[in-house]
């Protein structure tokens, strides 16, 4: 029997929200996909467009993105800048042809670890249905340099 | 010195030229071939040093870009005299004012009826494909692309000293020209332009390969006007858009 | 009597090069730009162009191509070295502008460290010219001393016939004549006379203007200045350029693997000389210019006896603000009266 694609999924999150939640799973005990590597950032003001653009450049087949609630940001409006980008990161990856499907965004707070765990649940299956990102594939091996996941 | 046209290599070209004499005023020409924004000289390293007064032929994307620039603080806008001209219908008229402050009528006008660029069938079209149809479109397109940067040298929006590609520690886009390079660099530049562009269609024309640029920065202006309500380049006080924020800012698709 | 190619049995010509693994290549229109690429047909061909938007030189100096890969181990760093594709290929629809140029550049490539990435694809490679009989207002072989129908760097030369029905068969190398060998049975003798080739007017005056620039104290005029005011320093002219041929090596990869590249770069570039140390010998846009017309037709034939240039006039058709070789070397001209 074949295995199952198991996709690669970058997580970029804020350190005082997301990160935090992630933690309340881990300490919660609950069963989450192993697909996701966590990268922390201080805030998801801090998050850039490059960082999404550098994931698939690598090889990831998912890209997530996720900070506090509106509001509740540790640096007081960091997120609200960051939701900007986000609006129009997401249509121009979307005229693209980059499927908005593979680029997630959400709110996780340090108090929603059950949260954390579906949200990273549910979008590894997403993905996985959605199968590996071949268009981005062909374009990394037409560079002949090895993706790195 | 006088920022303006002159004859180019044939009749229906127009070139940039710099007047510092009066003697030479004779070399300028004003038509409906004059077509370049010139803006962008104004950011070019000295021109605007000791307070001088630099005198510049601007349509209204121009007069657009000049706000821009002023409101990211990249040069004075008491420095610049506006020659302010448009052309409807073939016929060019000239617009009154001196001051970026005085076209504010004009400006406000295109917030209102914004002709927009040509190719609309080609963005309908595009709309109207598939993610995976829209990505092998534009993977076509930005195989040509040979990395001259000759839509961010003509855009005057385009003033970073050192572009983002031009960076490697850290590396972020592939200085390469293959499909990927090429791919990431023409993403990046149209977010660093999204609420900036003024969509003058210099990278456009400036594009040795004819790929449809000004199609990537005309669906940014309109995400950002219906998402944001901004258009850019209505005042030399307005806020950059992803610069600043409404804490009711619509979100449709944040889980 | 001379042998000429009628246009109908072109495709019979492709069909039968392509069944001997020959490749075949030539001036086509590919998503909205005009290039030499490989076709499967003749029909593709589009011989009414005065010149393809982008030229030969990529044919045997890509814009970006792997050198070698490597891995980098405990011991050891392992590499694989990456050739060009093989293959036989038949460039046919030339001008004589693109093919002069590669034989310009070969003397650089082949100069201190012979180029295999060039010389490889050069070898495998025939050059059809076909003389022009239109030119636009942009070329000036002529004022490189070169004409519409040059034979340098050619393998054959075909003459459009005045019966606008084929060419006329010039056949200049051994290895132009091997190629129409092979096709032998699709000529035929004939008396058609060949068209007119283009009149190309001179521009300027090439060897008072390479006088004026060998002269070391107009090295310093402000006359570079006034030229290069409007040039905004993107790579359009180097890279459309046949004969520009300046490149980078650039690595790409993570920590522990890549690929090495080589890459079109250009003279234009801020970048192009600034020093680790943040100095930059050519830190404006002048200079950079001066570099661009000084290289070409001062320092390049002081070492390789030619100009780098063979009057395409690429450079000028797409420079976004109407700049370009000619104007410049027309008013260096001027001065040199």
């Amino acid at each position: 029997m074949s295995e199952p694609f198991e996709p690669k999924i970058i997580a970029f999150v804020c350190t005082y929200c997301t990160y935090a939640g992630a933690d309340l799973a881990g300490t919660s005990r609950l069963k989450y996909a192993p697909n996701v590597r966590i990268i922390r950032l201080p805030c998801t003001g801090r998050i850039s467009p490059m960082f999404i653009l550098k994931a698939l450049q690598k090889g990831a087949d998912g890209v997530l993105v996720s900070g506090c609630h509106p509001g509740d940001c540790h640096f007081t409006h960091g997120n609200y800048h960051a939701r900007r980008r986000w609006m129009v990161f997401r249509a121009l990856l979307d005229f693209i042809g980059i499927p908005p499907e593979r680029v997630k965004y959400s709110w996780i707070s340090a108090a929603e670890g059950v949260k954390f765990a579906e949200f990273i649940n549910s979008v590894t299956e997403d993905i996985r249905k959605l199968g590996p990102f071949e268009q981005y594939s062909q374009l990394i091996g037409d560079t002949q340099a090895p993706a790195s996941l | 010195m006088v920022i303006g046209y002159g004859k180019g290599t044939t009749g229906n070209r127009r070139r940039p030229i710099f007047i510092s004499s009066p003697d030479d005023v004779g070399r300028l020409v004003l038509d409906d071939s004059c077509i370049i924004n010139l803006s962008g000289y104004l950011v070019s390293e000295g021109l605007l040093s000791d307070e001088k007064r630099v005198a510049v032929f601007l349509r209204p994307e121009g007069i657009r870009a000049i706000n821009i620039l002023a409101a990211e603080s990249q040069l004075d806008a008491d420095q610049i005299v506006i020659f302010g001209f448009d052309v409807n219908d073939n016929e060019l008229r000239a617009l009154k004012g001196i001051h970026v402050e005085e076209f504010a009528d004009v400006i406000g006008s295109i917030r209102e009826n914004n002709p927009g660029f040509a190719d609309k069938e080609l963005l309908e079209k595009i709309e109207k494909m598939t993610a995976q149809e829209r990505f092998a479109f534009w993977q076509e397109e930005f195989a040509k692309c040979i990395k001259c940067y000759a839509c961010r040298q003509a855009c005057p929006m385009c003033y970073c000293r050192r572009c983002i590609v031009d960076s490697n520690q850290p590396q972020w886009v592939n200085t390469s020209s293959h499909s990927l390079g090429n791919f990431e660099w023409n993403i990046v530049r149209a977010f660093h332009l999204s609420g900036r562009c003024v969509e003058c269609g210099n990278c456009d024309r400036a594009c040795p390969v004819n790929i449809p640029l000004r199609l990537i920065n005309h669906k940014m202006a309109v995400e950002v006007l219906g998402a944001f309500d901004h258009v850019a380049g209505m005042s030399k006080t307005q806020e950059p858009v992803l610069a600043s924020f409404k804490k009711d800012d619509s979100e449709t698709f944040i889980l | 009597m001379t042998k000429i190619l009628l246009i109908d049995k072109l495709d019979n010509c492709v069909e039968r090069w392509k069944a001997a693994g020959i490749t075949v290549i030539g001036p086509v229109h590919r998503a909205n730009i005009s290039v030499y690429a490989a076709v499967e047909h003749a029909s593709e061909f589009d011989f009414g162009l005065v010149l393809p938007d982008r030229s030969i030189k990529e044919l045997f100096f890509p814009q970006t191509e792997p050198m070698l890969r490597y891995a980098i181990k405990k011991d050891t760093i392992d590499t694989i070295e990456c050739m060009p594709p093989s293959g036989p290929r038949i460039i046919f629809g030339s001008r004589a502008c693109d093919a002069s140029g590669m034989a310009i550049d070969d003397p650089l490539f082949g100069w201190d460290y012979k180029d295999t990435y060039w010389f490889q694809r050069r070898n495998e490679s025939v050059i059809v010219t076909i003389a022009c009989i239109k030119a636009d207002d942009f070329c000036m072989c002529t004022s490189l001393n070169m004409e519409p129908d040059s034979t340098k760097g050619s393998d054959v030369l075909l003459r459009p016939l005045e019966n606008g029905k084929g060419w006329l068969v010039e056949e200049l190398t051994d290895r132009g004549q091997e190629a129409f060998t092979q096709i032998a049975e699709f000529l035929q003798e004939s008396a058609d006379a060949p068209a007119q080739t283009a009149v190309v007017e001179k521009k300027f005056d090439l060897e008072a203007s390479v006088a004026w620039l060998q002269k070391p104290e107009n090295f310093d005029s402000r006359f570079w200045k006034e030229i290069s005011m409007r040039c905004i320093g993107c790579a359009s002219c180097t890279y459309l350029c046949p004969t520009c041929h300046c490149f980078d090596i650039q690595d790409e990869g993570d920590t522990y693997s890549g690929v090495r590249r080589k890459n079109w770069d250009s003279c234009s570039f801020a970048l192009f000389t600034m020093h680790t140390s943040g100095h930059n010998p050519r830190s404006t846009q002048s200079a950079r210019w001066r570099q661009r017309i000084m290289h070409k037709f001062n320092y390049f034939p002081g070492k390789f006896s030619v100009n780098s240039c063979s009057g395409c006039g690429r450079c000028s058709r797409q420079c976004p603000v109407d700049m370009g070789i000619t104007e410049t070397l027309q008013e260096i001209s001027k001065l040199s009266l």
